[in-house]
């Protein structure tokens, strides 16, 4: 067991490694959220007090924070994919399976490198946050539940990411899932509020759960610890979590068995 | 089961979807300490094969053992046992030499200062020590066919598979392989499977051969039992004076049935080989024939693949030249 346990550390931070070294997967998932932050800050500055619905914020840039962290993690799980899906195309995969190296081990190190960049990027974009002016109400227990919910939602997208790549074996399929990510952030209240929402929008909004775990974290930036957002929240995303690394466990077992 | 076999298989077949047998049942009984290669063209089975055998694609009939354990039911212990080199390295570009030498050390349950000192034996060994820690990225074909097998040797496996380990490869890249490849087997002791669609290879590397075509293997043996089979050496003179013909097939006949050839050279099949070759050139000399030129053609073992499937094999590898070696990234 310990053995598999170095095993899955060793994996992990070999992904880790292998992002850090890989700029074209690093630069997007700190580029954009950094740079749609800067522009949304910039050009709703006014917003907050303005608009009716608009919750109290002292700022925009603190409301926005918690959609960069989320979009950053949405982009890092497409990369843990599209780098498992390259392991496979490549043969590092084969070479493990033929190895006796643990199962657990070869899924569970890849998920583990995705969550640590995520924990790693949250902490990045809470201190340019706050670098920039943001304040986190909700403190350092603050700060450390909305990191336990980024290590949660990067186990369900990065999950996410590594069946695609388990089903397709193609790093470029599981790119091509990235722009569904998308929509399915602007499709829930990452960048505004439900509560100036309208229609259909509204609606689409309301049943996405990315929008009950943005909130959950905007809610320790902008309000602080409130038990009832922040439960809602880490109710969602443990729930998807878990499905993802179900899910995860079952593709891995079917592509194990259609070859091996 | 006789522990004397390093790999053993009956009747061993895979079927993909649509019905493609793409191994059909095979036999291999290769014994501990052999270098076995398995020499086909491409869509052979030979992948397939190795696939199999290492536990990597299971088989849909027979069965098959390596290092004594069911490559099926002992799936575990059979990996514990090998070592894989697999076509088209698989190598982490990103990753320096060194540092996906240890990551294999940790992952085989190395402690951290035995995985490093592994790794530098190894990198000592494949001649890799001055480019250990530059990123793979970098490292030419050859290079990277070397860490391949070093990372396949962090074990120490028992059996050894290689999947077309020098396809792409430079000659003297290939030659540098060949040469690491000979020196396990015989340092180590290390059984070597290798499937190869170089005939040059098998016949230099492999103390036996099988020749697979369309998934089942239509020869085997050792490549000099094997060449022995198809035919005899044949000898082919140039003569200086085409008039010069007839004196010399005359001269010539006692020594071997003639065969068709060029104007101005002649052809005989020459049974004796090159022991015979002293009394063709005096034959000739008695007889007053100028000759311009001796050539005395041993078979080769792509005519053993002639032999048994109609088709050349070097024929077909023509079309299909190995692609240079990867540019560094």
């Amino acid at each position: 067991m310990t053995l598999a346990l170095r095993q899955t550390g060793a994996l992990a931070r070999r992904s880790v490694t292998g992002t850090l070294r890989t700029p074209q997967a690093l630069v997007p998932a700190l580029f954009f959220p950094l740079v749609l932050m800067a522009i949304f800050t910039a050009s709703f500055g006014n917003a907050p007090g303005n608009i009716p619905g608009f919750p109290p914020v002292r700022g925009f840039l603190d409301f926005a924070l918690a959609g960069a962290i989320v979009q950053g993690i949405l982009i890092g799980g497409t990369s843990a994919g599209a780098a498992f899906a390259l392991d496979i195309e490549g043969g590092f995969f084969d070479r493990l399976v033929a190895s006796p190296v643990s199962r657990m081990a070869i899924l569970f190190g890849r998920l583990g490198g995705g969550v640590t960049l995520a924990m790693a990027q949250t902490v990045l974009f809470v201190t340019v946050g706050v670098v920039f002016g943001a304040r986190v109400e909700g403190g350092v227990a603050g700060v450390l539940i909305l990191l336990l919910l980024a290590a949660l939602m990067a186990v369900a997208v990065s999950g996410l990411g590594i069946i695609l790549a388990l089903r397709t074996g193609s790093a470029e399929a599981v790119q091509g899932t990235f722009p569904l990510f998308f929509v399915l952030l602007f499709f829930s209240s990452a960048f505004f509020p439900r509560e100036t929402m309208t229609g259909w929008f509204r609606v689409v909004a309301d049943v996405n759960p990315i929008s009950y775990l943005v909130e959950a974290m905007r809610d320790l930036v902008i309000v602080g610890i409130d038990p009832r957002p922040t439960l809602i929240g880490l109710g969602v995303v443990l729930a998807l979590a878990t499905a993802s690394v179900a899910a995860c466990w079952w593709a891995f077992r079917r592509r194990l068995a259609a070859t091996a | 089961m006789a522990e004397a076999y390093a790999v053993q298989a009956e009747g061993l077949e895979r079927q993909f979807k649509g019905g493609i047998r793409a191994v059909d049942g095979v036999d291999l009984a290769v014994a501990r300490g052999e270098v076995y290669g398995f020499l086909g063209p491409n869509g052979a089975g030979k992948s397939t094969t190795v696939r199999m055998l290492a536990t990597l694609l299971r088989p849909t009939g027979g069965r098959a053992l390596v290092a004594g354990y069911d490559v099926v039911k002992d799936a575990p212990a059979v990996r514990r046992a090998i070592g894989v080199a697999l076509q088209d390295a698989a190598i982490d570009p990103y990753m320096t030499g060194r540092e996906l030498l240890h990551l294999q050390a940790v992952l085989h349950g190395f402690a951290r200062k035995l995985g490093r000192e592994r790794a530098v034996e190894l990198l000592e060994r494949v001649g890799l020590t001055d480019a250990a820690d530059r990123r793979v990225g970098t490292y030419s074909g050859g290079m990277r066919r070397r860490l391949d097998l070093a990372l396949a040797l962090v074990h120490e496996p028992e059996v050894m598979f290689l999947d077309e380990p020098t396809t792409g490869l430079d000659p003297i890249s290939r030659l540098t392989l060949w040469d690491e490849v000979r020196r396990l087997n015989r340092e180590s002791g290390t059984t070597v499977f290798l499937t190869t669609q170089y005939l040059e290879e098998a016949d230099q590397l492999a103390g036996r051969v099988g020749i697979i075509d369309g998934g089942r293997i239509v020869a085997e043996g050792t490549p000099a039992e094997l060449k022995a089979q198809v035919g005899e050496p044949t000898l082919q003179v140039a003569l200086a004076r085409a008039e010069d013909e007839e004196a010399a097939t005359a001269a010539l006949r006692p020594l071997g049935e003639p065969l068709p050839a060029r104007a101005g050279t002649l052809a005989l099949r020459l049974p004796g080989g090159a022991a015979a070759l002293p009394g063709a050139v005096r034959a000739l000399d008695e007889a007053g024939v100028e000759v311009a030129g001796l050539d005395l053609a041993l078979p080769t073992l792509d005519d053993v693949f002639v032999a048994k499937t109609g088709r050349s094999l070097e024929a077909e590898g023509a079309e299909e030249q190995p692609a240079p070696a990867p540019s560094p990234a």
